[in-house]
């Protein structure tokens, strides 16, 4: 087990270092520099300092250098686009919304989602389960914007209940929260149903069932224990994903959270900010793979770490 | 079929059944799906559309043939309105289907020319090549896709090209996954065994025995490629670095339409129904067709 973890830290390790040097490429790569924009023009002598001040004057392998002791140590620099703040201090503004309205999504999203995928695996073949199925597809196949647009359409424009974007008041967090929480409902459908049926399947089942066992207690007790593997190993990272992967809904509802600095680091060459966005989801996504198959291990003894079958 | 000979009552002689290939079968369990055949009728008649839209739109896409009656609500004339610029609407519309699904193949192409043989290698070699390769695929499961996507059209300014770049380097993923379990299931059977023991080298197995006999999953990761590809194209575009105008693309116009959606909602609407009608009725498709090809994998 520890050797298992030590291994996989070793990887995360490996994987951090490879995303960064290839995003700090790509990032520099991009034509143009953080102070060659358009609205407010600097005559080249000024460029030339801000440029020497930053360091970007150095070649790029001694920028990436220092700019990783300094991630070591959680010293992101400072962003150029509030060059009174650092990076942290930026983001640090900025997790809060992401965090709170993403997390809401898939914490109300998850739940609902496993009531309808059990719904569907338990009356198969029925109206119930065609409903499940034709929203399990709909939430992952339309684009996470579009169902954003649609109900600003239908509950702020046609029926006029709701605010349509902005925030700070609850009221204006229930949109984009059932925007958030489509995909996780629509994963969950899926995974319970397909994992409820794979046990419900199983002999253990007939022979609980032989045993007179009531079908509740089947299905609460020993059906949805065996199937909730799966369901445990997703939560984690497909929080993160929804937490971090917001810029279509924070830029739908106008949401000042995470979302809005991805497309503004790289529109103003804000390298600092870029680096510290990616490494940061990336490290997350990580731990999230890590912990939950640490998880899953844990819910399920029959995986042993480290000993491959062969 | 009653045969209930050691009664004597009558002796049911079955038919001769006529020998029926796995094709065969697959297709039937494929019709039996309704839900897959009518994500397939829609595709073709999207692709249909999409090829021959010139014979029944009344101007080119991009001519802002109709200034006076620019924004017009939707009516006998103008079936999806009038957008901002005095464009025909129902014209773009069908003129964006061109572009999402010309993206959606290509993209689904080079994302099958990418993780086929990866997948081949990664599932026949095992060991140290299998290793290097997952880890490259955790690379694309842990780095924040919208960012890279970003990043991507940021560094070739984006367009047509980019956008195919772009989701083949996410798509192959899948396929690549897709192909080399099915290879590592196979790798071990007695017809491998004996072409290797016949001398065959490793690179004729794959292309003789084991890439034929993946071809399910092959046709599946393809299909599936495309509405993953179609939807990226439409965030990108939507985030502004995707096709450039006045080339019509449905994210493109969605983009546009979020500005006088309070107003004008046409212009949001009907973009934002094509494109959601699209990707699930390819998805449909690809669904139905995994199901038929590989009955064990159902509902995954």
């Amino acid at each position: 087990m520890v050797l298992f973890i030590l291994r996989r830290l070793l990887s995360i390790a490996f994987t951090f270092f490879v995303v960064s040097v290839i995003v700090f490429l790509m990032m520099h790569a991009v034509p143009g520099g953080p102070f060659d924009g358009y609205d407010m023009p600097v005559s080249k002598a000024v460029r030339d300092t801000l440029m020497a001040k930053l360091g970007l004057d150095q070649p790029l392998w001694v920028q990436y250098v220092n700019y990783m002791k300094g991630v070591l140590v959680f010293d992101f620099g400072y962003p150029y686009q509030a060059p009174g703040e650092t990076v942290i201090s930026l983001l640090a503004n900025a997790w809060p919304p992401s965090l709170l309205l993403g997390g809401l999504g898939v914490l109300i999203g998850a739940p609902l989602g496993i009531l309808l995928g059990m719904a569907a695996a338990l009356r198969r073949n029925t109206w119930i389960d065609y409903f499940a199925s034709a929203l399990a597809t709909l939430g992952l196949t339309i684009p996470v914007f579009v169902i954003s647009m649609l109900l600003i359409l239908i509950f702020a424009v046609w029926l006029n209940w709701l605010p349509a974007s902005g925030w700070g008041k609850p009221e204006r967090w229930i949109l984009p929260i059932i925007a958030y929480a489509a995909i996780p409902i629509a994963t969950y459908a899926r995974y319970t149903r397909s994992a409820m049926l794979d046990t419900l399947n199983r002999p253990f089942v007939t022979a609980l069932r032989a045993k007179g066992l009531s079908e509740r207690r089947i299905i609460f007790q020993h059906v949805l224990r065996n199937s909730a593997i799966p369901m445990v190993a997703v939560f984690l990272p497909m929080f993160i994903g929804t937490a971090t992967g917001s810029i279509f809904v924070e830029a739908m509802f106008r949401i000042p959270g995470l979302g809005s600095y991805f497309v503004s680091s790289i529109e103003n060459r804000d390298y600092p900010l870029e680096m510290a966005l990616v490494l940061m989801v990336t490290l997350m996504f990580c731990f999230a793979y890590l912990i939950s198959d640490i998880c899953y291990a844990w819910l399920n003894p029959r995986i042993r770490f480290g000993e491959q079958p062969k | 079929m009653s045969t209930q000979t050691d009664t004597g009552l009558e002796l049911a002689v079955p038919p001769p059944t006529p020998h029926r290939s796995p094709a065969w079968f697959a297709w039937r369990r494929f019709l039996a799906n309704k839900a897959a055949v009518a994500g397939g009728v829609v595709m073709l008649v999207l692709i249909l559309a999409a090829i021959l839209a010139p014979l029944f739109t009344k101007t080119d896409p991009a001519a802002q043939a109709f200034l006076t009656q620019s924004l017009a609500f939707p009516s006998a004339d103008f079936w999806f309105g009038v957008d901002d610029l005095g464009r025909d609407f129902f014209t773009r519309i069908v003129y964006g289907a061109r572009v999402s699904l010309t993206i959606g193949f290509a993209a689904a192409t080079f994302s099958a020319l990418i993780g086929i043989p990866l997948g081949a290698l990664a599932g026949y070699f095992g060991g140290r090549t299998d290793w290097v390769i997952m880890r490259i695929i955790e690379l694309f499961s842990v780095v924040p896709a919208p960012l890279t996507a970003l990043l991507l059209g940021a560094l070739t300014g984006g367009g047509f090209v980019t956008i195919v770049v772009i989701s083949a380097l996410f798509g192959w993923v899948n396929v690549c996954l897709l192909v080399r379990a099915q290879v590592k299931a196979l790798r071990e059977k007695e017809f491998i065994r004996a072409a290797q023991a016949l001398g065959a080298s490793p690179g004729y197995v794959i292309r003789r025995h084991l890439i034929p006999n993946a071809v399910s999953p092959i046709i599946v990761g393809f299909v599936l490629a495309i509405p993953l590809a179609m939807m990226l194209e439409a965030s990108l575009s939507f985030l502004g670095i995707g096709v450039p105008p006045p080339t019509p693309s449905w994210g493109q116009m969605i983009n546009t339409g979020m500005n006088f959606m309070f107003f004008y909602w046409h212009m949001a609407v009907f973009p934002t129904a094509a494109l959601a009608i699209t990707v699930l009725a390819t998805t449909l498709f690809g669904d139905g067709l995994r199901d038929a090809l590989d009955p064990t994998l159902k509902g995954r």
